[in-house]
C-alpha cells in the first residue's frame, strides 16, 4: 500500500530482542522529546528526572520494584499460557481472587495459625487465583471453549465479587462508609526489605527465577514449547495436549493470585487493606509485559522492573509540572516503542520490488 | 457456442517462488457455456494457476484475457469485477450471518434492506437450483449447503467465469451429484465454469473439456472429455517413465507380518467417510506401497495408523499386538515410526530448534530430575545430523531454517533411530531435489534390507514401482488393487487410481 511490507525473518535477528528493544526506546524517547518540548519542558531534565525517580535513591528503587511484582507476576502468568499458545486474559481477576483469598484466611483470625499466618495466606491467594482460572481451563481443554473470552469475563466477575464483600459483609465497621475491608492485623503484612519494598520483592523474584529457568530447562517447559509451535506436531510427539492445557491455564491462575496475595500484604501503602481496586490494572499490564518478554517466562522479570520504572518515573514528572495527559502518553510511547521494536526482531520491513510497485 | 471467444485464456504463464516455480509456460483457455476440467497432481501448479486468473498473483510472464481482453489485475477485487471469481476448497462465509447476509456482502447497494436481498437470493438460488433457506444462519448449514452459498455469491457478483478449487471433496456422494447438477445449470446459462479435481470419473461426468498440468506446465489442453478414457488421464497426469536412481532386489515372500490393519474405517469431522474397510500386512523387510490420486484417503490412513486420527472401527496389530486404542506416544514407543506428509508443522515443530526438534521422540530419557541432560541432546542431534547427512549451520537456530532435504533427513533419522519395526512413511520425496530424493529412498531401501517393515504413501508412481515389494492402490477410501510392481505397468496401475476396475 505504501510501498512498504513486513516480511516473516526466516530466523529471528540475532541479538535481536535486545537491539531492537534498544532501537524502539530510542525513537520512542525521540517523539516524546517532541511531545515534551511542546509543554514547553526539556526533554534531557524530564528524562534525567523520570530516571532518577526510578533508580536514583533507595526509595526510588524500593518503588520501581514493589510495582515490579504485581507486573512481574502477571506477566509471568500470561507468559507461561502464553509460551504453549493460549492467552490469560484473566490475570486482573486472578489478581483479585487472590486478593480476597488471603484476605478471607486472615479474617478467620489472626492468631488462628501464629507464624503460619502468611504463608497460609499466600497459598490460599495462589489457590484463588488457580480456582478462578479452573473454568476457563476445563472448558478449553474438554470442549475448545475460547479460553480469551473466559478468562476476560471472569474479570467482571471477580470485580463484582470484590466490590461486594467491601461494600456489604467485609466491610470495615469504622471506615466512615468508605468500601474497604478493615485493615490486615500487623501479623499478616509482609515484613519490610528497604525503605517501600517488602520481602514480596524477593519471593517474586525467587518465583520468576524458578520459573524462567523450570520453562526453559525443563521437560515439561519443552512440551509447552512444542505445543506453542504446533498442536499437531504436539499431538504427534505423544504430548497430551488437554492435560496440558489444563494445568497451564490453572498454573496461570495461580501464579496471578498469588501475585494479587502479594499486593495485597506487601504494599508499601498502610495500612494494607482489601479494597474494590487492589488489582489496579496490573493483570492488563500484565499482558504488555509478556509481550515485551516475547512470551518467555525467563524475560519477564526484566520487561517488569523496566515497566515499573517508566510508571514511577512517569508518576514523578506530573509534578514537576508535566501534563498528566503527557505523562501518560510518554509512558504509552516507550511501551509501544518496545513493542513495535519486538515485532521486528521476527519481521523485517522490505520495499515491494519495482515491478510490484508499478503494479500495485 | 464452441466458436466464440474464450471467456479466459491464459497464455504461457510462468510464475516463480523462491526456490520453487510454480508455473512454467502454463496455458489454459476456457469456452463461456463450458465446464472445464483442470486437472494435475499436487504441486502441478493448478492452484497457482487459479491465483493468476483470480487476481491473487501476477505472472511473472503471459497474458491473461477475459473474452478477448487482456487483463492485468494487481488484486482479487478487479479479478473478480471483470467476472473471475474464484470458490475456494476453505469457505469464506460468516458463519453468525444469514445466507443472505453472507451473499449480501459479496458486494451490494450501500443501502440493505433484508427483506429485499433475502427475495432477491431465494430467486438466484431458484433460477439455479440451488436449494437453500436465505434467513438461515449459516453455522447451521452442512457442508454441501454452505458450498451453495459460496456459489451464490459468486452469481451475486454476476461471475462470467466461475473457479471451482476441488469443490467435491468436502461433498457426500449425493450433494456432489447435486453439484454437477448446478454446474451445468450454471453453464447453460453462458458461463465458464473452471473445475478442478483430482477425481476423473467427477471430470468424465460433469465436464466438457479438460487440461492437465504437469510440472507447472500445460501438457493437453482443452481435450474433449469424450474422446478420454481414465487411463489416458492418469498417464498425462503423472507423466512419462522418469528414471529412479535407487532399486532394490525385492524380499522373498514373508513369513512374519509386523503391520496389519484389518477392517480399517475413518471418518473426518464433517462425517464423511475417508477410509472405507482398508486391510492390509507389512511383512518384516517388506515395503510395501500405496499408490493412489492425492485425496483417496491416504493421509487419514497413515494418520491412523500412527494414532493421530482415531479409527471409527477395525483393528490394527503392531508385531502381534494389538495398537489401535494406544496413544500415539504408547505407538511410538512399541516400535512404529511415522514420517507425516506434512513435515514441518507434524512431523517437525517449526518455531523450534535444530536439537529440540531432534529430541522430540527422546527427549522423555534424557533427563536429569525434571530438567532435560542439555549435554546428551546436543550430542544425540550432532550423532544424528552426522548419520544421516544433515547439513546444520546452527544447531540452536530454528529448524526452518534448514532446506527441504536436510529437513527430511533429519525426521526420518529421528524415526529411525530407536530401531523401529514399522515404518510409514507419507509422500516422503515429496518436494525435495535429486540428491534429497535419492538419499530418503536409499536409506528407506537400506533399512527394510535389515528388516523394517515400511508401508509407502506415495503420489510418484516411479518411485513405488522401484522400491515397493508389493504395491497396493487406493481409491475412494479403499485399497482397490494389488500389483507385483515387477509385472505390472504404469498404464495398469494408473487405470486403478482413477478408479477404473
Amino acid at each position: 500500500m505504501f510501498g512498504f511490507r513486513l516480511q516473516k525473518r526466516e530466523t529471528p535477528l540475532p541479538g535481536g530482542q535486545i537491539r531492537a528493544f534498544i532501537v524502539g526506546l530510542l525513537v520512542a524517547l525521540l517523539i516524546g522529546a517532541l511531545l515534551l518540548l511542546m509543554v514547553d519542558q526539556n526533554p534531557l531534565d524530564i528524562y534525567a528526572k523520570m530516571f532518577s525517580a526510578a533508580f536514583g535513591s533507595s526509595q526510588g528503587i524500593s518503588t520501581t520494584l514493589t510495582r515490579a511484582v504485581p507486573l512481574g507476576l502477571a506477566g509471568l502468568a500470561v507468559a507461561v499460557a502464553g509460551s504453549m499458545g493460549l492467552w490469560n486474559i484473566g490475570a486482573e481477576g486472578q489478581i483479585i481472587a487472590g486478593a480476597m483469598g488471603a484476605a478471607w484466611v486472615a479474617r478467620l483470625g489472626p492468631d488462628l495459625a501464629g507464624p503460619a499466618l502468611i504463608p497460609l495466606m499466600l497459598f490460599a491467594a495462589a489457590i484463588f487465583g488457580g480456582l478462578l482460572a479452573f473454568g476457563p481451563a476445563i472448558a478449553r481443554a474438554q470442549l475448545g471453549v475460547n479460553e480469551i473470552i473466559t478468562t476476560l469475563m471472569l474479570n467482571e466477575i471477580a470485580l463484582r465479587a470484590v466490590r461486594y464483600l467491601v461494600n456489604g459483609p467485609w466491610k470495615d465497621p469504622d471506615s466512615f462508609n468508605f468500601p474497604q475491608a478493615p485493615a490486615l492485623p500487623e501479623q499478616s503484612v509482609l515484613p519490610t526489605l528497604f525503605d517501600r519494598a517488602s520481602i514480596a520483592v524477593l519471593i517474586a523474584a525467587a518465583v520468576l527465577l524458578v520459573f524462567g529457568v523450570y520453562a526453559s530447562r525443563s521437560a515439561w517447559g519443552y512440551e509447552l514449547r512444542v505445543a506453542g509451535s504446533s498442536e499437531s506436531a504436539a499431538k504427534y510427539a505423544g504430548i497430551s495436549l488437554k492435560k496440558k492445557i489444563f494445568t497451564v491455564l490453572v498454573l496461570s491462575g495461580t501464579i496471578a493470585g498469588l501475585g494479587g496475595g502479594l499486593v495485597l500484604m506487601g504494599s508499601s501503602s498502610s495500612p494494607s487493606r482489601l479494597v474494590e481496586g487492589v488489582a489496579n490494572g496490573w493483570g492488563f499490564a500484565g499482558i504488555i509485559v509478556a509481550a515485551l518478554a516475547l512470551m518467555r517466562p525467563s524475560g519477564v522479570a526484566a520487561v517488569a522492573v523496566a515497566f515499573g520504572a517508566v510508571q514511577v518515573g512517569g508518576l514523578r514528572i506530573q509534578t514537576l509540572g508535566v501534563p498528566a495527559s503527557v505523562a501518560n502518553t510518554l509512558q504509552a510511547l516507550i511501551l509501544f516503542g518496545a513493542l513495535a521494536a519486538a515485532v521486528f526482531t521476527n519481521y523485517k520491513l522490505t520495499r515491494r520490488s519495482a515491478a510490484q510497485a508499478v503494479t500495485a | 457456442m464452441d466458436n466464440q471467444t474464450p471467456a479466459a485464456e491464459l497464455v504461457d504463464i510462468w510464475k516463480r517462488f523462491p526456490g520453487v516455480i510454480a508455473n512454467a509456460g502454463a496455458n489454459l483457455m476456457v469456452r463461456p457455456g463450458s465446464v472445464h476440467a483442470v486437472l494435475g497432481e499436487n504441486g502441478a501448479g493448478k492452484t497457482t494457476l487459479m491465483n493468476v486468473l483470480a487476481g491473487v498473483y501476477q505472472p511473472d510472464e503471459g497474458t491473461v484475457s477475459l473474452a478477448g481482453q487482456q487483463m492485468s489485475f494487481t488484486k482479487p477485487a478487479q479479478a473478480i469485477k471483470a467476472g473471475v471469481v474464484m470458490v475456494h476448497q476453505e469457505f469464506r462465509l460468516i458463519p453468525t450471518f444469514t445466507v443472505a447476509e453472507n451473499v449480501a456482502l459479496a458486494g451490494s447497494p450501500s443501502i440493505i434492506a433484508k427483506r429485499s436481498i433475502e427475495d432477491s437470493v431465494a430467486e438466484l438460488a431458484d433460477r439455479f437450483g440451488l436449494a437453500t433457506d436465505p434467513s438461515r444462519e449459516v453455522w447451521r448449514l452442512s457442508m454441501g449447503e454452505r458450498q451453495r452459498v459460496e456459489i451464490l455469491k459468486a452469481l451475486w457478483q454476476d461471475a462470467k467465469v466461475l473457479i471451482l478449487d476441488e469443490p467435491t471433496a468436502v461433498l457426500t456422494p449425493s450433494e456432489a451429484t447435486e453439484l454437477g447438477r448446478v454446474v451445468t445449470a450454471m453453464a447453460n446459462d453462458g458461463r465458464a465454469i473452471i473445475f478442478i479435481s483430482h477425481k476423473l470419473d467427477e471430470v468424465t461426468e460433469f465436464c466438457d473439456e479438460a487440461t492437465v498440468l504437469r510440472g507447472g506446465a500445460t501438457v493437453a489442453s482443452s481435450l474433449p472429455v469424450e474422446e478420454l478414457d481414465a487411463a489416458r488421464l492418469a498417464e498425462l497426469m503423472v507423466g512419462e517413465a522418469t528414471e529412479v536412481s535407487v532399486r532394490r532386489t525385492r524380499t522373498s515372500p514373508v513369513a512374519e507380518p509386523v503391520l496389519e490393519v484389518r477392517n480399517a474405517a475413518v471418518r473426518d469431522l464433517h462425517g464423511i467417510a475417508t477410509v472405507a474397510d482398508v486391510s492390509l500386512t507389512v511383512g518384516k523387510g517388506e515395503i510395501v506401497g500405496i499408490a493412489g490420486v492425492a485425496g483417496n484417503g491416504q493421509r487419514p490412513l497413515a494418520d491412523a495408523i500412527a494414532g493421530l486420527e482415531s479409527l471409527e472401527s477395525g483393528t490394527i496389530s503392531l508385531g502381534g499386538s494389538s495398537i489401535e486404542g494406544a496413544t500415539p506416544k504408547a505407538r511410538n514407543a512399541a516400535g512404529l515410526a511415522y514420517v507425516p506428509e506434512d513435515r514441518l508443522g507434524v512431523g517437525l515443530a517449526p518455531r523450534l530448534n535444530v536439537v529440540e526438534n531432534a529430541m522430540m521422540r527422546s527427549y522423555r530419557s534424557m533427563t536429569k530430575g525434571p530438567f532435560i541432560d542439555r549435554s546428551a541432546t546436543q550430542t544425540m542431534c550432532e550423532d544424528l545430523a552426522a548419520e544421516y547427512k544433515v547439513k546444520v549451520g546452527k544447531f540452536d537456530a530454528p529448524i526452518g531454517a534448514l532446506s527441504g532435504g536436510n529437513l527430511q533427513r533429519l525426521l526420518v533419522g529421528r524415526e529411525l533411530a530407536d530401531d523401529p519395526k514399522v515404518l510409514v512413511a507419507a509422500q516422503p520425496t515429496r518436494g525435495l531435489d535429486v540428491q534429497g530424493v535419492a538419499a530418503i529412498q536409499q536409506i528407506i531401501v537400506e533399512q527394510s534390507q535389515a528388516g523394517l517393515g515400511v508401508l509407502l504413501i506415495s503420489e510418484d508412481l516411479e518411485e513405488l514401482l522401484a522400491l515397493s515389494d508389493r504395491l497396493l492402490v487406493m481409491h475412494e477410501g479403499e485399497i482397490v488393487a494389488e500389483f507385483d510392481p515387477d509385472t505390472t505397468s504404469r498404464a495398469e496401475v494408473g487405470a486403478a487410481m482413477a478408479g477404473a476396475h
